[in-house]
C-alpha cells in the first residue's frame, strides 16, 4: 500500500506515530503547547482498534507513575507534557532510570522558569541531558527539527528505550509541536502479545509462568556495595549508548569558515541564516545534534577543526554551548546567541549575531 | 518556486484556517509546505497570524523576518507586517477599519474590500475564502484551482463538504478584487 502524504501538526503526528508503532498506552495531562497529543489520541480512539490505552491522568505526577507501573510489565508506554509538567515528572523519570525501565517521554518545551509562557523555548536542555531528577542517570534525548522527525523519533525512541532498558525523551519545542508539515506515517505494527513480551523482556513483572524466578522492579537498594554495582552497570550501559547511538546532521560544513551549532527547530532557522549569510559572502556551516545525549562530541570537534569560530544558537541563555565548549576545548572561539521567554529569533538576527559575536571579533 | 507568506488579522477572521487550506492546496500541487501559527492567548480577540511557506525544495526556517507576500486584515497587522514585505513583494490588505494606509513604493500593494465582497455573496463566514481568492490571483505562483478544491476537501471535515461550492464562489469573487 502506497503511504499517503499528510499534513499534520507535530503534536498530532506524535499521536498517530504512537498508535502506528504499536504503543500499549499513553498517560498524560494537558498543557500548552502539546495538548494536541492527548486530544488527537482521544479523537483517534485507538482502544477500539489496536487496544492501546489512552488516559488523561489526574496530574503529571500520576501520569509518570502510571508509565512506571505499565513499563514494569514490559509494555511500550509513553507520556507527554511541556516544561512545567515535565518538571513534575522528574521524580518518576529518575525512578524509571534507576529501575532500568524503557519508556518514552515527550517534552514540547515552553518558556520558563516557573509557569513561564506558552511560547517556544529550549531552556530544558540542562534538565533533559544533565539530570533533572536526582542521581547519576542519563536519558536518551532525541531532538526533532521537523514534523516527520516527530513521527520517526517515536519509533526510534521506543526502539532505543527497549534496546537499552532506559527511558528515552523526545525534546521538542513549541515550534515543531505546533507547526504543520508533510508527513509519511510508518505502517501499522501490531502491539506485542504477552508471550512476545515474556520473550523479549525477561525482566518484566508480568506474571510468573513455569515458576520462573520472581522479577522485582525497584530502584531501591539499601546495601551500598550493591547500589554501587547497579551504578556501575548503568554507567557501562551509558557508555554503550554513547558508542552506538550518537546521531547528528551536518549542513554545508565543508569549505565553511564558520560553524553554527543548533538543535531542533532552531537548526532550521540557522539553515535559513546560512543561506542569507552566503548571499553576503559569509561561508558558514551547521552541525545539528540529533541526540542531545549522547552529545556528538567527536563530530563537533572534528567539524570545528580549522574553522574560525563557532556560534551556538539556542532558545535559552546558553545551555548546549557548555557541551560544545567541552567538545572543542579552547581550540577556537565559541560564542552564544539565544532568545528567551518564548521569543524566536529570525534568520536575520542569527546572521547579525554571527557577524557581531564571531566575525568582527 | 518559493512563496513565503504571512496572513495576519484578528482571531476569528479565519486566518489560521485560510492558511491551512492554502497549505493543503500546495500539498495537493506537490509542493513542500510549512504552516506555522501564532498560538496562545493572542488568539483571543487579539491578533492571530500564520506563516505558510510553499516551495519546490525542502523548507528551512518556518520562522521568517521578511515575506514575499503579506496579507494584513487589520491595522495592527498592517503596521507590524507591512514593513516586512520583501522589496518587489506583495502586500494585500483589507481596507475596512484602516486609517493609516501603507506608503511603500518598492512593493505591489493591493487594497481590497473583502468584507464588502463577502456581503455580496451573502455569507459572512466565507470572508477568509474571498481573501484567499485575492491571494491566489495576486500570487506569482499560480496554484491550479483543481488543487485548491482538493485542498479544501482535505482541510474541511466531511460534514462541511457541502460548503465547498460556496467556498469556490468566494474564491472566484476574491479574484476579482485584484
Amino acid at each position: 500500500m502506497k503511504e499517503e502524504v499528510r499534513l499534520m501538526k507535530g503534536n498530532e503526528a506524535i499521536a498517530h506515530a504512537a498508535i502506528r508503532y504499536g504503543c500499549d498506552g499513553y498517560f498524560g495531562y494537558p498543557i500548552t503547547p502539546q495538548s494536541e497529543v492527548l486530544e488527537t489520541l482521544e479523537e483517534l480512539m485507538p482502544w477500539e482498534t489496536t487496544g492501546m490505552v489512552v488516559l488523561q491522568a489526574e496530574s503529571e505526577v500520576a501520569a509518570i507513575n502510571m508509565i512506571y507501573g505499565a513499563a514494569s510489565t514490559g509494555k511500550a508506554v509513553m507520556t507527554s507534557s511541556s516544561s512545567p509538567g515535565v518538571s513534575l515528572k522528574q521524580e518518576g523519570i529518575s525512578y524509571m532510570a534507576g529501575a532500568s525501565l524503557p519508556a518514552l517521554v515527550l517534552n514540547v518545551m515552553r518558556g520558563g522558569p516557573g509557569l513561564g509562557t506558552i511560547q517556544p523555548s529550549q531552556a530544558d536542555y540542562f534538565q533533559a541531558t544533565k539530570g533533572g531528577g536526582h542521581g547519576d542517570y542519563r536519558l536518551i534525548v532525541l531532538a526533532p527539527s521537523t514534523v516527520q522527525e516527530m513521527v520517526d523519533f517515536v519509533g526510534l525512541g521506543f526502539d532505543l528505550a527497549f534496546k537499552y532498558r532506559n527511558p528515552a525523551m523526545i525534546l521538542a519545542d513549541g515550534i515543531v509541536g505546533q507547526m504543520m508539515e508533510k508527513v509519511v506515517l510508518p505502517e501499522q505494527r501490531p502491539r506485542r502479545t504477552e508471550d512476545e513480551i515474556r520473550e523479549q523482556c525477561p525482566w518484566a513483572a508480568n506474571g510468573r509462568k513455569n515458576l520462573r524466578k520472581r522479577n522485582v522492579i525497584t530502584s531501591l537498594e539499601l546495601e551500598s556495595s550493591k547500589m554501587e554495582e547497579i551504578n556501575n552497570m548503568l554507567q557501562a550501559r551509558y557508555s554503550e549508548i554513547e558508542k552506538n547511538e550518537t546521531r547528528w546532521e551536518e549542513i554545508g560544513v565543508e569549505n565553511a569558515d564558520y560553524l553554527m551549532v543548533a538543535f531542533g527547530s532552531v537548526a532550521r532557522i540557522c539553515d535559513k541564516a546560512r543561506e542569507l549569510a552566503a548571499e553576503k559572502g559569509i561561508k558558514v556551516g551547521i552541525i545539528r545534534p540529533i541526540t542531545l545525549w549522547p552529545f556528538p562530541t567527536e563530530a563537533v570537534a572534528k567539524v570545528a577543526m580549522g574553522k574560525k569560530g563557532v556560534l551556538v544558537v539556542e532558545l535559552n541563555a546558553g545551555q548546549m554551548i557548555e557541551d560544545v565548549r567541552l567538545s572543542v576545548h579552547d581550540s577556537l572561539p565559541v560564542e552564544h546567541f539565544g532568545r528567551m521567554g518564548g521569543i524566536i529569533p529570525s534568520p536575520e538576527e542569527v546572521v547579525n549575531a554571527l557577524v557581531e559575536k564571531i566575525i568582527k571579533k | 518556486m518559493k512563496e513565503e507568506i504571512i496572513i495576519a488579522g484578528f482571531g476569528g477572521q479565519g486566518v489560521l484556517s485560510m492558511g491551512k487550506i492554502l497549505a493543503y492546496s500546495g500539498l495537493m500541487d506537490d509542493k513542500e509546505v510549512t504552516w506555522m501559527p501564532s498560538y496562545g492567548p493572542e488568539q483571543r480577540g487579539g491578533t492571530a497570524n500564520v506563516t505558510v511557506i510553499l516551495s519546490d525544495e525542502k523548507i528551512s526556517s518556518p520562522v521568517l523576518d521578511k515575506y514575499d507576500i503579506v496579507i494584513a486584515l487589520n491595522q495592527q497587522s498592517l503596521d507590524k507586517f507591512g514593513p516586512r514585505v520583501k522589496t518587489g513583494g506583495i502586500l494585500i490588505y483589507d481596507t475596512n477599519g484602516i486609517h493609516k494606509h501603507p506608503e511603500r513604493q518598492d512593493i505591489k500593494v493591493y487594497p481590497i474590500d473583502a468584507m464588502e465582497a463577502t456581503l455580496e455573496i451573502g455569507n459572512s463566514k466565507a470572508y477568509n475564502m474571498v481573501v484567499m481568492g485575492a491571494l491566489l490571483e495576486a500570487m506569482p505562483y499560480k496554484l491550479p484551482m483543481e488543487n485548491v478544491i482538493k485542498g479544501l476537501k482535505k482541510s474541511l471535515p466531511e460534514r462541511h463538504h457541502k460548503l465547498i461550492p460556496l467556498n469556490e464562489q468566494a474564491i472566484e469573487k476574491g479574484r476579482t478584487l485584484i
